[in-house]
Order: C-alpha cells, then structure tokens, then sequence
C-alpha cells in the first residue's frame, strides 16, 4: 500500500489520501496545521487593519462598514431563527465557523492544498462540534435534564440517540473531507489532461461551488443540533 | 482480472448517485409546490428544504468516496 496515488497505468499523480507532513530541522509538522495557522494570523491581521480603518461609526453606515455589518447581521438573524435565547454565544461561532472553512478551502484556487483534505483537520472541525452542542445543552439542561431529554419518548431510544449523537460529528468529518478531497482530485486529473482553458472554467463548479457548499452545510448542520438538543 | 473486479466494484459503489439524484428531486418538487399553495410560509421551506439536501447528498459523496478509494488506492 504505497502512499500516493497512482493511475492504473503505473502514472504517478503525485498526490496522496494521507495526510501529508513536513520535516523542519528534526520536528515533523502536518502541512495542514501550518497552512492553517498561517491563515488564521492572516485572517486575524485583515480582522485588525479593518477595524482600525473604521474609526467612527456612523449611524447610517457607507462603504466597508456597511459590507461588514450585512455579513454579522446575516449571520445574526440566521442564528436568531433557530437557537434565540443563546444567539449572542452562538453567531460568532457560525460565523467563525463558516469564514475559516471558507477561507480554507479556497485557497485551492492558488494552488495550495486546501486544509480540509488533511482528514486530521476534518476530525478536529467535528470534534469542535460536538463539544459545542454537548456543552451548550449541559448548561441549559443540566445533566439529569439532558439524559432525560435523550430518553424523551421511552427509556427505550436512549441507546439511539446516544449513538445518533456520537455519529453525528463523524458524518461532518466524512462530509466535509470527502467533498473537498473529490473536488481536488477531479481537479488534479483535469490539469494533467488540458492544462490550457479548460480547468479555470471548471474549477468554478468544482473548487468554488464545493467549497461554499460545504462552508454553509458545516454551519447550518452545527445550528441545528444545538436546536436539537436545546428543545 | 483483479483490476476488473476493480472496476465493477467502483462502478457499482458509485451507483448511490441514482437515490440521491431521485430522493432530491422530489423534495426538490413537494417543496415547490407547497411554496406555491402558501407564499408567505417561504422561508421556513426553504430552510427544511435544505437540511433534507444536505442528508441526502451526503450519502451521494459518500458512494463516491468509496469508488476513488478502490480505483487509486486499492488498485495500485
């Protein structure tokens, strides 16, 4: 079983299902965890230059400031919908949620190997997840309430749901890595055949569309659980 | 031969596509019509409309999946 792919025909592709690790003086780093850090210092940068650039607020806002309160509001409202008393705590997760997927799967469009096709940051997003919904509806419920919540119609399901809960984190992993990995892989196969027009009207649908897809899934899946769990 | 059997099984793994495509065309329908008997009830729809797509493609990727890891990885 090596560990990169291969066409049957023995063509090498270069590229590999397993996650890929970089060797810097003596420590091995996974290559997604320093694309990805790398990323969140750039995010957090731009997140700082366009504060400060909005120094006053106005009342009717124009410009960037406008653009910016479109996006929160959105996410606001949508949040709002669903979970209402806990809105103010869950928003900024979703939007954070969506903008680092988003952000990190589009860079396959510079060539950079997105971060979601390395399955450990998959995992990690899943986890995270999970995590939020159990700890969200511990402090709402408190622990008897939740396990009588889990055992809501007879005591009989609660071995369901329980494992309905544990899955539900691996079934975003799984979604979330197999989409991108797809997508890259029709996209490496693409480039070898007809490098010259064809990827750049392809990659529309194939990069951009899988990427925003799935950076909306991830957070209307991540909202409705929580709701799940909170009513 | 065993790169035949290969290939059956990788075009039989990415057959899941069929019941996704159909399970999504009628919600896809049924959404449409309700829409059209009550307008104003819009949003909600929609918004059920899209959890049940997203489950239902989910299942679609995962045929998928399957089929490129029999092709790239197990056929080496």
């Amino acid at each position: 079983m090596t560990s990169s792919l291969m066409l049957s025909s023995g063509m090498d592709l270069g590229e590999s299902i397993y996650p890929e690790m970089l060797e810097l003086g003596g420590v091995t780093l996974p290559l997604s965890g320093i694309i990805g850090t790398a990323l969140v210092l750039i995010l957090l940068l731009a997140a700082y230059f366009i504060r400060r650039s909005m120094k006053n607020w106005q009342d009717t806002p124009r410009g960037l400031q406008n653009v910016i309160e479109l996006i929160v509001d959105t996410v606001h409202n949508f949040a709002n919908d669903k979970v209402s008393p806990y809105a103010d705590t869950l928003a900024p997760f979703t939007l954070t949620f969506m903008v680092y997927i988003l952000f990190g799967t589009c860079i396959e469009l510079f060539g950079i190997p997105p971060i979601t096709k390395d399955v450990n940051c998959a995992l990690a997003l899943g986890l995270t997840s999970f995590v939020i919904v159990n700890v969200m509806a511990l402090r709402a419920l408190g622990l008897r309430g939740r396990i009588k919540h889990l055992a809501t119609p007879s005591a009989v399901v609660l071995p369901i749901k329980v494992l309905t809960d544990c899955i539900a984190p691996l079934s975003m992993t799984l979604r979330l890595f197999a989409n991108i990995l797809v997508g890259y892989l029709i996209m490496h196969l693409i480039y070898l055949f007809c490098p010259v027009i064809l990827p750049g009207a392809l990659s529309v649908y194939f990069t951009l569309l899988h990427a925003a897809i799935q950076c909306y899934v991830f957070g209307t899946l991540n909202l409705n659980y929580v709701q799940e769990a909170l009513e | 031969m065993e790169l035949g059997l290969i290939a059956i099984a990788a075009a039989i793994a990415a057959l899941t596509g069929i019941g996704a495509a159909l399970g999504m065309g009628f919600a896809t329908g049924k959404a449409v019509e309700s829409v059209a008997r009550q307008p104003e009830a819009s949003g909600k729809i929609s918004s059920s409309l899209m959890l049940g797509l997203i489950m239902m493609e989910t299942t679609a990727i995962y045929g998928l999946f399957v089929a490129i890891l029999l092709i790239f990885v197990v056929a080496a």
